[in-house]
């Protein structure tokens, strides 16, 4: 590793910084800004909060990471994770917001009736959340390690150490997450340096988004000739897999959606995705830039990375196009303050998710019923401890690249949530025995194609660990369907509230 | 919402909630607008990796798509990284429309 940056070092102090005194202010001002909110940030407002609650290490560093290996391949991630958007649109939020849950093991309490459903469905909030947050601090470890010149395993525990101070102090401070705010820092982070690149190198700068076809040709025309071909780096069923996994878990991640649920008006909310997938394209539209101009880098520069190096330095190819383009270094830190400004967001709203899963839905249901809110606060703060450390232990040697293990978190809950969500909303016969039987053979499919994948061949050609919901979702489904069938219908009072309330016009 | 509405013609299988075979009414209407979105969607998305699953000349998937230009784009880039969000912007956006009239309809009949 090189040395310490300081401009990228003062960057990232000053975002952090300035992101904490920003929701301060909107906390101080919550009254107003509530009383008017659904007229005041308007649709336009929604959707910017929707893509920047979204927007992980994944979507900033992930993807382009994905690009410069594999090419064509990482469309399935961009189409993946907005075509997710129709598909939760069309299908679900509308009746989940009538539905008045909107985390899963409330939605699964209320709709099944169990608190058997309600706790397996606990369990499987905080694996989605240990599995994403891993990705997320490997983001933060490789940039770190970037930006203070440390090795993986120190950047890794200081990365550790500044998200559980942010995240106390934001709690002590009461600051609220500005989402608009941060959207705006990100998608300018992202956006500002790439044109940047691409005057540099001499390509359409103006909208790089649409000028990068150039440089692929150049990249198939030069004497590497690295190849356009679809499926030069996975065949067309591991694509479709992976794009459906995505897709359906994104369905399944019924938090991505939480703005669409606490804006006043419905109709507003509907419009609000509209926008909210316009301005997660915007970053997904660019990633494939990034990468393709870090190899047209490569190549003026003559020296192109061995495959081994070349994924060490995939998941920071973002920054690293920045510096092999030879821009300055306050630019490149630029991004990289973005970066971990996306990794924190997402890195705290899970760790809240996935406290409060284990210390309402498993804590205070089964284990202490009789535990008041104080100490079930408590017991959630002790808990996002315990999870931030948790995921450490898993992000010290993760063998994949950051989008793979997010797309893993994304298999497990388009093979446990999505089909409970789905039928639970779509058909009123599916009761808590087949909720039940669904989530275990999900949790069973997702596990085996995960650990059993490296040893079976069979397993890892039709499950592979980031796909496996192209064959697990539609199976589980046929399982709650099976058993749901065999065993007594779940309550009328419920059926009743679905058909005349969550369907209703 | 709809209790006014329903109460003047509930039978036993007034609230049999069932994708494939919806209510009559503002059910069935907004489920045929969800199927025909879901077929939109699907056929754009996956219709067109198929599609150059047949057309391919080697295996790694060259073919007269691939070597087609569009924007200065191989089409299948095009397609895939860019056309393709548009495209579910204004899925979203057409789905929107038809609930937006489907409301209001229902809504004046109570």
């Amino acid at each position: 590793m090189e040395g310490f940056k300081l401009a990228p070092a003062l960057l990232l102090v000053g975002t952090l910084g300035l992101s904490l005194l920003v929701g301060m202010a909107s906390r101080t001002r919550k009254g107003e800004y509530y009383l008017v909110s659904g007229r005041s940030i308007g649709r336009m407002g929604i959707g910017a909060a929707i893509a920047s609650n979204w927007m992980s290490a994944a979507s900033f560093l992930g993807i382009a990471g994905i690009f410069y290996l594999q090419g064509y391949m990482a469309f399935a991630y961009v189409v993946g994770w907005t075509g997710g958007y129709v598909l939760l649109l069309i299908l679900m939020a509308t009746q989940l917001r009538r539905f008045g849950k909107y985390t899963a093991p409330e939605f699964v309490d209320a709709r099944y009736d169990s608190p058997v459903a309600r706790c397996v469905s606990a369990v499987i909030t905080i694996l989605i959340t240990l599995i994403y947050c891993t990705a997320q601090y490997k983001g933060i470890a490789l940039v770190f390690s970037w930006i203070f010149g440390l090795d993986y395993t120190p950047a890794l525990f200081l990365g550790t150490a500044v998200v559980i101070c942010y995240l106390v102090l934001s709690g002590t401070l009461g600051a609220s997450r500005n989402q608009q705010f941060q959207y705006g820092i990100l998608i300018l982070s992202f956006l500002v340096p790439l044109m940047f690149i691409a005057k540099q190198l001499d390509y359409f700068w103006v909208f790089p988004q649409l000028g990068y076809g150039q440089a692929l040709r150049d990249l198939a025309n030069s004497p590497q000739g690295t190849s356009l071909a679809p499926w030069s780096s996975g065949t067309p069923y591991q694509w479709i897999a992976l794009c459906f996994t995505l897709m359906v878990g994104t369905a399944g991640l019924p938090h991505v959606l939480s703005r669409f649920y606490t804006v006043p008006n419905l109709r507003d909310a509907r419009w609000s995705v509209v926008w909210g997938i316009f301005f997660i394209g915007l970053l997904y539209w660019s990633a494939p830039v990034y990468a393709t101009l870090a190899r047209i880098s490569e190549e003026i520069n003559g020296a192109t990375l061995n495959p081994e190096a070349a994924r060490a330095m995939a998941d920071i190819i973002v920054i690293k196009a920045s510096e092999w383009a030879g821009l300055p270094s306050w630019l490149t830190g630029i991004i990289s303050a973005g970066a971990i400004v996306a990794a924190f967001s997402t890195v705290t709203g899970l760790l809240i998710t996935g406290a409060g899963a284990f210390s309402y839905d498993i804590y205070y249901r089964l284990i202490n019923p009789a535990a008041n809110a104080k100490k079930r606060i408590a017991v959630a703060k002790g808990a996002t401890l315990v999870l931030a450390l948790l995921v450490v232990a898993l992000a010290v040697n993760p063998p994949w690249l950051i989008a793979q293990i997010t797309a893993v978190a994304f298999a497990l809950a388009g093979n446990t949530l999505f089909p409970v969500f789905l039928l639970g909303i779509w058909w009123d016969r599916t009761n808590k025995y087949g909720a039940i039987a669904g989530m275990a053979t999900g949790l069973v499919i997702t596990f085996c194609a995960l650990l059993l994948g490296p040893s079976v061949p069979l397993i890892d050609t039709l499950l592979p660990a980031t796909s496996s919901a192209l064959l697990g979702a539609p199976l589980v489904i046929l399982v709650i369907i099976v058993v749901s069938l065999l065993t007594p219908p779940p309550p009328e009072h419920i059926r009743r509230f679905l058909a005349e309330e969550v369907h209703g016009p | 919402m709809a209790s006014e509405q329903d109460s003047t013609r509930r039978d036993d299988n007034d609230y049999r909630v069932n994708f494939f075979r919806p209510r009559p009414g503002f059910m069935r209407q907004k489920v045929r607008y969800t199927w025909i979105l879901l077929i939109l969607w699907a056929f754009f998305t996956f219709g067109f990796q198929f599609l150059l699953v047949l057309m391919q000349d080697t295996p790694a998937g060259d073919s007269l798509i691939t070597n087609t230009a569009i924007f200065g784009f191989p089409l299948h880039y095009w397609f895939s990284g860019q056309f393709l969000i548009i495209w579910f912007i204004l899925l979203c956006f057409l789905f929107n429309v038809f609930v937006d009239n489907l409301t209001k309809i229902y809504r004046k009949r109570n």
